[in-house]
């Protein structure tokens, strides 16, 4: 019925989706709902992620990148946030897991140029994974069955997200919302965040080894996902390892398992969605033309995207920075190290968002100031983390 | 009785393993259904139990409309699958009997076993109906371990499992689009 009339679905799209956020936003964190006659109670990460998701949303649609229809992108993105505030709220991981899973199919229902079989592949066997961690932590027996369920978890959760070594395949040609690009940088972050918190409810005698897992695959994949994103020959897999890299300081965040930590990995998540996503969504025109071009304002996407001062990121690094310090230093020089991997990388991507012109330039001239003022004043997206 | 039912869903994942043709999807996912609802019925699960096999027995049937027209069971080149069927098999038994504790063994070995044949089944799979029957098989599979819930788990996890494994093989064959 709507169809023929995209802008009509858009105003009744958008007024469903500020309803959604208007309840999320005025929920109260931790306390349980029974009014469905299910347990339902929202935790504070989660509910400022969604909040931040909605927003990257909003942004995304208000200032379409060129050649997509507002229509499609706000229908795709309500119904990943709708499944992203289920994730959230659920009772257990095991319905968690499970609403996880029904959005692998709902996604696997969008056409597509990868075969079904291919594009479920990953985010399906991620949930294989993070089922049997969680059956194998709830089974009484030897802590090595914990210990084998975090191995699970921390696995799934990597492989769900797509960072290394689970990378999803990738079609540069596919459309946005049919890629693995939202597992990473949409629905990922939510995901992440619920199933970290539950996770370390569920073993408290495995949770260093948990905690080690995630530093180390973190490690990796900020190493290695800078790297290919320097280095790597196509543009558009450049901006696909990037979000790899960005995963990697996130991880570290969740393994170093400090009320700081968590709170850099809430900020690198953020600027993941409220930079790097709206950015990447931004460039596919330039990258298809293949256009660069070394404006100022490249140069400044590419400071937003290195994590430089005074944006979002930088805040987020030094927290991550300063966590690892008190934990372990020779950690925190590894990750000092490899901070320096985003400059050129970020430079290359920055060079690739081309002349952005309408629209574009103003959403992008909206991220800087957006990361700027989180940049400078991250104390109310920590606060409303719970941190 | 409950031994039985674990070795069904075994063999229920294995068909779906090994079967490339609707009808030996359908018969494996029928299988899965039938055995976790037993096994969910044997643990005073009764609702759930209920639920698991509307689900199981409504994917099942929903799995003979496509995909090839055919048993399709072990077909040339289906040695490490049937390899991989045993070692999955074999695993989840040392884990469920040996390595863990306490009741429930054969829902301990049925769930791990469906667990790792259907995640190895979607790695493995080349058509959309064989995803999708792993993909369901899955399902059923978490929603039959919401029983290792320490209290009551309700009736949650055994609609959702049940709701996704049928949606799964209710799914028409996406359009492939070029951009």
């Amino acid at each position: 019925m709507l169809r023929p009339r995209p802008n009509l679905a858009v105003i009744i799209g958008a007024l469903l989706g500020l309803g959604g956020l208007a309840a999320i936003v005025l929920s109260t964190p931790g306390l349980v709902s029974d009014a469905l006659g299910v347990s339902l109670s929202l935790s504070a990460p989660a509910r400022a992620m969604l909040i931040v998701a909605a927003a990257s949303l909003a942004v995304v649609v208000v200032f379409a990148p060129e050649r997509a229809e507002r229509s499609r992108l706000l229908g795709f993105g309500l119904a990943g946030l709708a499944g992203m505030t289920a994730i959230a709220v659920a009772p257990t991981l095991d319905v968690v897991i499970l609403i996880l899973l029904a959005l692998v199919v709902l996604q696997a229902a969008a056409p597509a140029a990868r075969p079904f079989s291919r594009r479920v592949r990953a985010p399906a066997f991620a949930v294989a994974m993070l089922a049997a961690g969680l059956v194998l932590t709830r089974l009484a027996g030897p802590s090595l069955l914990e210990r084998f369920g975090a191995v699970g978890l921390v696995a799934g959760l990597v492989a769900a997200v797509g960072a290394l070594p689970y990378m999803h395949e990738f079609d540069a040609e596919e459309s946005t919302a049919a890629s693995p690009i939202p597992w990473a940088a949409f629905i990922g972050p939510v995901l992440a965040v619920t199933i970290v918190m539950r996770a370390r409810e569920l073993f408290p005698s495995a949770a260093g080894a948990f905690g080690a897992m995630l530093i180390g695959l973190g490690l990796l994949n900020m190493i290695w996902g800078c790297l290919a994103a320097w280095r790597t020959e196509a543009d558009v897999s450049a901006w696909r390892y990037s979000f790899s890299g960005d995963w990697g300081l996130a991880l570290c965040g969740f393994g170093l398992a400090l009320p700081e930590a968590q709170g850099a990995a809430v900020l690198i998540l953020s600027s993941v969605l409220l930079a790097r996503l709206p950015l990447y969504l931004w460039s596919r025109q330039a990258l298809r033309d293949k256009v660069q071009t070394d404006r100022p304002l490249n140069l400044l996407v590419a400071a937003v995207l290195a994590g430089s001062a005074p944006f979002l990121g930088f805040g987020a690094r030094i927290l991550l920075l300063h966590s690892a310090t008190a934990l372990y230093w020779p950690l925190a020089l590894v990750i000092a190290t490899s901070l320096l991997l985003w400059v050129p990388s970020s430079l290359r991507l920055g060079r690739s968002l081309g002349r952005p012109k309408g629209p574009q330039l103003v959403g992008i001239v909206l991220v800087l100031a957006v990361n700027v003022a989180l940049g400078i004043f991250p104390q109310p997206l920590l606060l409303l983390a719970g941190q | 009785m409950t031994e039985a039912l674990a070795f069904a869903a075994w063999l229920g994942a294995a068909l779906v393993v090994l079967s490339d043709g609707r009808r030996g999807l359908a018969l494996g996912l029928g299988l899965v259904g039938a055995a976790l609802a037993g096994l969910a019925l044997a643990t005073s699960h009764q609702l759930g139990g209920i639920a698991l096999l509307a689900g199981g027995l409504v994917a099942a049937g929903l799995r003979l409309r496509d995909g090839p027209e055919s048993w399709g069971l072990m077909e040339p080149g289906s040695t490490p699958r049937i390899i991989l069927t045993v070692v999955t098999g074999l695993f989840s038994l040392w884990i469920a009997v040996t390595v863990a504790t306490g009741d429930q063994a054969s829902l301990r070995f049925a769930v791990l076993a469906v667990l790792g044949l259907g995640g190895a089944r979607v790695l493995q799979a080349r058509e959309q109906a064989a995803s999708m029957t792993a993909i369901s098989s899955l399902a059923l599979a978490l929603g039959a371990a919401a029983a290792f819930t320490g209290g009551d788990p309700g009736l949650t996890p055994y609609v959702i499992a049940a709701a996704i494994a049928a949606a799964g093989s209710a799914l028409s064959p996406a359009q492939r689009i070029g951009t």
